[in-house]
């Protein structure tokens, strides 16, 4: 090959840039859309007011929303068969009952714990992260992180794999078996149902009205509006009875903030003693409070700058071995 | 056999190439089949040494890292062949004429045409090969950029990507599948060490490469 100038290597090497930064920076104009979230919602739950209706069988806030979201619940085939070769599945359709935990037929719960001799009650769901781990690692993208702020699952695409569950600091979604699309595709070898959780009653939320446990509480504990607001108002109650803040910086931000007016930690504490005592402690649907639990995606998302810059890096890389090889076979 | 006289078909720079795209795409297709619940529930992480398979937080790190080392790699190819004007790959007018040609003198019928470096179904292959990449590439980007904090994209938006990323892996696995069926046909086995030492017999490139060979005369 003959000499190249400067010049037509300079050329080349912006020609070869051009197209090879196109591939890596085509996604970039999609990146800004990320200024949306300045309207999103978010709920403040005062520990202080919930007392978990203790003269009640079941929390209002509980028997509101599985009677508001029971057109949702799943309604499983007969029969449904083990997670082959696994001889088991996860079938909640004969406990639909149950309130005292999180199910695919029960989507929120009140836990109620004793620390420093207070009395605490506990409403607990889904958080709505930030960031959810849940919605960005699910391989058929049937979970989204919607404009509003609440995490929603389709059911019609869920697979129920259930490794939004595995990657969710609390393990809030609950899977039921023998619904869903699996059924259609290889139900014995892949697949495990659909699953289910609290989606902050987002047709409500979008016809701007109030989640169900929200309007249905009847302390008055639960507060919902723009999760800025709620943010404020919970820093705000937090400051004037010396309390705590759950919510802001776990999972790397979500849009459910709890203030109580022990800490965490000690409440966190005491829901892993109460959970050691469930039927099956390692079972998830009894979520706990980790103070500060990190994202799932952080170390991930602590390398991607490298993954996406690497190529740039050998690109030049590539320039200068391509002109060298060029400029010394010209030389022979 | 040991005097034969040998031709360099591939520097060693190029087959550093091929072989890191060999590399990270074989683990990028495990730590991605990884990232679908299968591990566990198919006693994979049983078995031992792969413990990790159904740890989704090793493997989705494995993934992010073969991922830098397939871009790095697709980068310094393309950018090295534009620089030095290497198109000998892409594909030319008549190339399905004369793949088809090929494969029926494989079969005994008629004669095999004349060939340049590379034979036309190689230069189609690379074609498919290359889009397959390019879309499993463009879709990965988008999924690194949408699972950082400050990032919310539009869900319908993702949903194309998450389809499209998961088709092209199955686009990939075919590819390869022909890739590596291409030498259970006799006739291509000469190629064969040439991705090792990068050097095909002289033979052979006289006899099936005449083109290429005429143009190392020059």
């Amino acid at each position: 090959m003959s000499n190249i100038s400067r010049r037509s290597f300079l050329k080349r090497t912006i020609a070869a840039g051009t197209v090879s930064g196109m591939i890596l920076s085509g996604t970039n104009k999609f990146a800004l859309a990320s200024q949306r979230n300045l309207d999103q919602v978010g709920t403040f739950i005062d520990l202080t007011k919930c007392d978990g209706c203790k003269e009640r069988d079941v929390p209002v806030c509980v028997s509101t929303c599985r009677t508001k979201n029971k057109s949702k619940f799943p309604q499983p085939i007969e029969n449904i068969q083990n997670y082959w070769p696994q001889k088991k599945k996860e079938d909640w359709s004969d406990k639909k009952d149950l309130t005292k935990r999180l199910t695919p037929y029960n989507w929120t719960f009140v836990q109620n714990v004793k620390v420093d001799g207070k009395e605490i009650s506990i409403p607990r769901r889904c958080m709505h992260c930030d960031n959810p781990p849940c919605a960005n690692l699910c391989p058929f993208s049937a979970q989204e992180k919607t404009p509003e702020g609440p995490v929603v699952i389709d059911p019609n695409v869920c697979f129920g794999g259930a490794k939004c569950r595995d990657v969710c600091p609390w393990g809030i979604p609950a899977r039921q078996a023998g619904v869903g699309l699996y059924l259609k595709v290889a139900p014995k070898f892949a697949g495990g149902g659909v699953m289910y959780k609290c989606d902050l009653c987002y047709d409500l939320v979008k016809a701007g009205q109030q989640p169900a446990c929200v309007e249905a509480c009847p302390n008055g504990a639960i507060f919902f509006g723009s999760k800025e607001e709620m943010l404020k108002m919970a820093y705000e109650r937090a400051e004037k009875i010396k309390g705590f803040v759950y919510g802001d910086k776990e999972n790397g931000g979500t849009s459910t903030f709890y203030v109580s007016p022990v800490s965490f930690e000690k409440i966190h504490e005491q829901l892993e003693k109460q959970k050691s005592k469930q039927p099956n402690p390692d079972a998830p649907g009894f979520p706990t409070m980790p103070v500060n639990a990190g994202n799932f995606l952080d170390t991930a998302n602590g390398v991607a700058a490298a993954v996406l810059l690497a190529p740039v890096a050998t690109a030049f890389a590539a320039g200068i071995s391509a002109y060298r090889t060029m400029k010394g076979e010209g030389d022979e | 056999m040991a005097n034969k006289e040998k031709i360099t078909r591939h520097s060693p720079l190029v087959r550093l190439i091929h072989w890191s795209v060999v590399f990270s795409t074989f683990t990028l297709i495990l730590s991605g089949m990884f990232q679908l619940p299968l591990a566990k529930r198919y006693f994979i992480d049983q078995i031992p040494g792969l413990t990790w398979s159904s740890n989704y937080r090793v493997t989705v790190m494995l993934h992010y890292i073969a991922a830098l080392v397939l871009l790095s790699a697709v980068s310094f190819h393309v950018v090295y062949h534009l620089i030095r004007k290497e198109f000998n790959l892409l594909p030319r007018k008549g190339d399905l004429r004369e793949s088809y040609l090929i494969i029926k003198s494989m079969f005994g019928f008629g004669e095999e045409p004349k060939s340049d470096k590379y034979l036309a179904e190689q230069r189609l292959a690379y074609v498919y090969m290359a889009f397959s990449f390019f879309l499993i590439i463009v879709t990965g980007i988008i999924k690194i950029i949408k699972n950082l904090p400050s990032v919310t994209l539009s869900d319908g938006f993702l949903d194309w990507t998450t389809n499209i990323h998961n088709l092209a892996t199955f686009m990939i696995i075919f590819g390869i599948i022909a890739h590596l069926g291409a030498f259970v046909i006799k006739a291509n086995w000469p190629l064969l060490p040439s991705m090792f030492t990068g050097k095909v017999d002289l033979e052979y490139v006289k006899h099936r490469h005449s083109k290429w060979y005429e143009k190392l005369q020059k």
